[in-house]
């Protein structure tokens, strides 16, 4: 019963995932393309809440729906009006994507085709909360993450701070000529 | 392929008796979700009472979300009256208590217009994904040891994230109907909400670092002793007003409601939505002030724990007396008077005015707060412990 409901879940939230991804990629309003990925993503964290990765599925909406496709959503509005559409690509164009797609979709699905994966139940895989995940990215040492986490976090002030500088350019720019 | 459902791992909604290895001391709570009620039906194959869970809970939700909506248009226009040495509604019914009855009945029969420029799709969808946010957050609202959804592990992250859909919702809806005071309300409210979201998370944060916790039955049970906005040495009252001013902010009310000043914008995002649409956005709204209230008596106010005073036994007995329910209500009314007077009170600001008190006061402010939680936490000094 578990599984077979499980089993539904996972193809309904994949199905969803696939709809949505397309109309991303077809959809020759930007601002449509960005509400669809927003789908995309939510599915996404559908994914991750059905395997029991509950933190990882609370940050992928935090950061993707509440962060990144608002921001698109901004920058899509701040440069474009409504009647703003893709234009139809060349058909070299069109070829040379399709060929990049395929490199991608071929050797995943090649993989996952031709090689036995092991099959983890969820009683080997115990998925830890919030509080081991915290005490991991602070730990040093061998089982530790604090290195990478600080590395992450000057990389995050670095962008900030460029951000903030090529925020002030432009407004010095501004007033010049006046 | 096995994959298995979160409905079925025990740890997640799992029926708490203890709070685990922390000392409260006083008295512990059984917290009983309607996830765990479900659960528990579905392990004894009991699909009757799994399917009256559901179906009751579902019903009992939309009925009080449409309730509280009627309630809430009343209130405040009976509250904004008496603020203004006026009576408010008072024809339709005793003391006008029918009025938004009334006013609901004439959302209902107007006429529903699309601009014909607008982008259809979108501007339908955009009230869905406000009232979408606003039912995935009263999902892990706590209302009373009996009475919550579910009480998810990760519930304070939760909540953060469906904050998303909201913000979603107003810039989809002032982007679509094509109309550039839509636009510009829009804007102005999503650059609002997110700015603010960053301090409004920081004081958040501080009552988790109090707590130990994500989860919103453990956050209410850490407060047994005492609530965490005294219980710190003013860090959590720093918090509390950070939240409340945050929260305003991030509702579009008043003294923060740039996004639709009638003066500027006409309308703000839903200048060009009439009928049932707009009543989807001003239901969202109205909700939404609800949630931030029952969200602030939660998380600094204790929640639906009653009021206790140190080892007064005999002052906390009688506090125990009164039910957890009527302590979540008392408070979280408590709150939305606050916000509703907040209105009244104080002239809207101007647009630089609003991201200087954000990113130049409250940002400073709330990160010096969670240094100076942590060293309270580190050092274990709190009142009541």
């Amino acid at each position: 019963m578990a599984v077979a409901m499980s089993t539904v879940f996972f193809y309904l939230l994949g199905a969803l995932a696939l709809f949505f991804a397309t109309i991303v990629v077809g959809s020759k309003r930007i601002f449509r393309g960005a509400v669809a990925l927003m789908a995309v993503l939510a599915a996404t964290a559908g994914f991750y809440f059905l395997l029991g990765a509950e933190f990882l599925a609370g940050i992928q909406l935090l950061v993707y729906v509440g962060g990144v496709v608002v921001l698109i959503v901004f920058v899509v509005m701040l440069t474009g009006s409504l009647g703003l559409m893709e234009d139809t690509p060349s058909f070299g164009r069109q070829v040379v994507a399709g060929l990049g797609a395929l490199n991608f979709f071929l050797p995943v699905f090649g993989v996952l085709q031709f090689s036995a994966l092991p099959e983890i139940s969820h009683e080997a895989v115990a998925l830890p909360g919030a509080d081991v995940i915290g005490e991991l990215l602070l730990n040093f040492g061998k089982s530790g993450y604090v290195m990478a986490f600080e590395l992450i976090s000057v990389l995050l002030l670095v962008a900030l701070i460029g951000g903030l500088v090529i925020a002030r350019k432009g407004g010095q720019r501004r007033e010049e000529p006046t | 392929m096995q994959i298995w459902s979160p409905l079925y791992r025990p740890s997640i909604w799992s029926f708490r008796t203890s709070i685990g290895n922390r000392e409260v001391g006083m008295d512990m709570w059984q917290v009983t979700t309607l996830a765990a009620r479900i659960q528990e039906s579905l392990l004894n194959q009991d699909f009757v009472r799994a399917g009256i869970f559901l179906g009751g809970g579902l019903a009992a939700t939309v009925a009080a979300v449409s309730l509280l909506g009627l309630v809430l248009v009343y209130a405040e226009r009976k509250v904004a009256a008496h603020f203004q040495c006026r009576l408010g509604p008072m024809r339709v019914g005793w003391h006008g208590v029918l009025q938004p009855i009334a006013d609901g009945i004439k959302l209902f029969l107007k006429e529903d217009i699309i601009p014909t420029e607008a982008d259809r799709l979108l501007f339908v969808l955009a009230p869905f994904f406000c009232i979408l946010g606003m039912f995935l957050a009263i999902l892990v609202l706590p209302v009373s040891p009996e009475i919550q959804i579910i009480d998810l592990d990760m519930g304070v992250i939760f909540l953060a994230a469906v904050s998303g859909f909201g913000v979603f919702g107003v810039l989809l809806g002032g982007w679509s109907s094509n109309n550039k005071w839509s636009m510009l309300g829009a804007m102005r409210a999503a650059a609002q909400i997110v700015s603010y979201e960053v301090s409004l998370t920081l004081a958040l944060l501080v009552v988790v670092m109090f707590s130990g916790s994500l989860k919103m039955s453990e956050i209410i049970q850490s407060q047994a002793a005492g609530w965490w906005i005294w219980r710190a040495h003013g860090v959590g009252l720093v918090a509390f007003l950070v939240y409340v001013i945050a929260s305003v902010a991030e509702l579009n009310r008043a003294p923060f409601d740039l996004s639709e000043g009638e003066s500027e914008l006409t309308g703000g995002f839903h200048t060009e939505y009439s009928g049932l649409r707009f009543g989807l956005f001003f239901l969202a709204e109205f909700i939404n002030m609800v949630l931030a209230s029952a969200f602030a008596a939660t998380f600094f106010l204790g929640g639906w724990m009653p009021f206790h005073l140190g080892d007064w036994q005999a002052f906390n007995a009688v506090m125990d007396r009164i039910p957890p329910l009527l302590w979540f209500v008392g408070k979280t009314s408590f709150m939305v008077f606050l916000f509703m007077w907040f209105r009244w009170t104080f002239p809207r600001l101007r647009v630089d005015q609003l991201m200087a008190l954000e990113w130049k006061f409250l940002l400073p402010v709330s990160l010096v707060n969670l240094l100076v939680g942590a060293a309270v936490v580190l050092s274990g000094f709190y009142f009541f412990s």
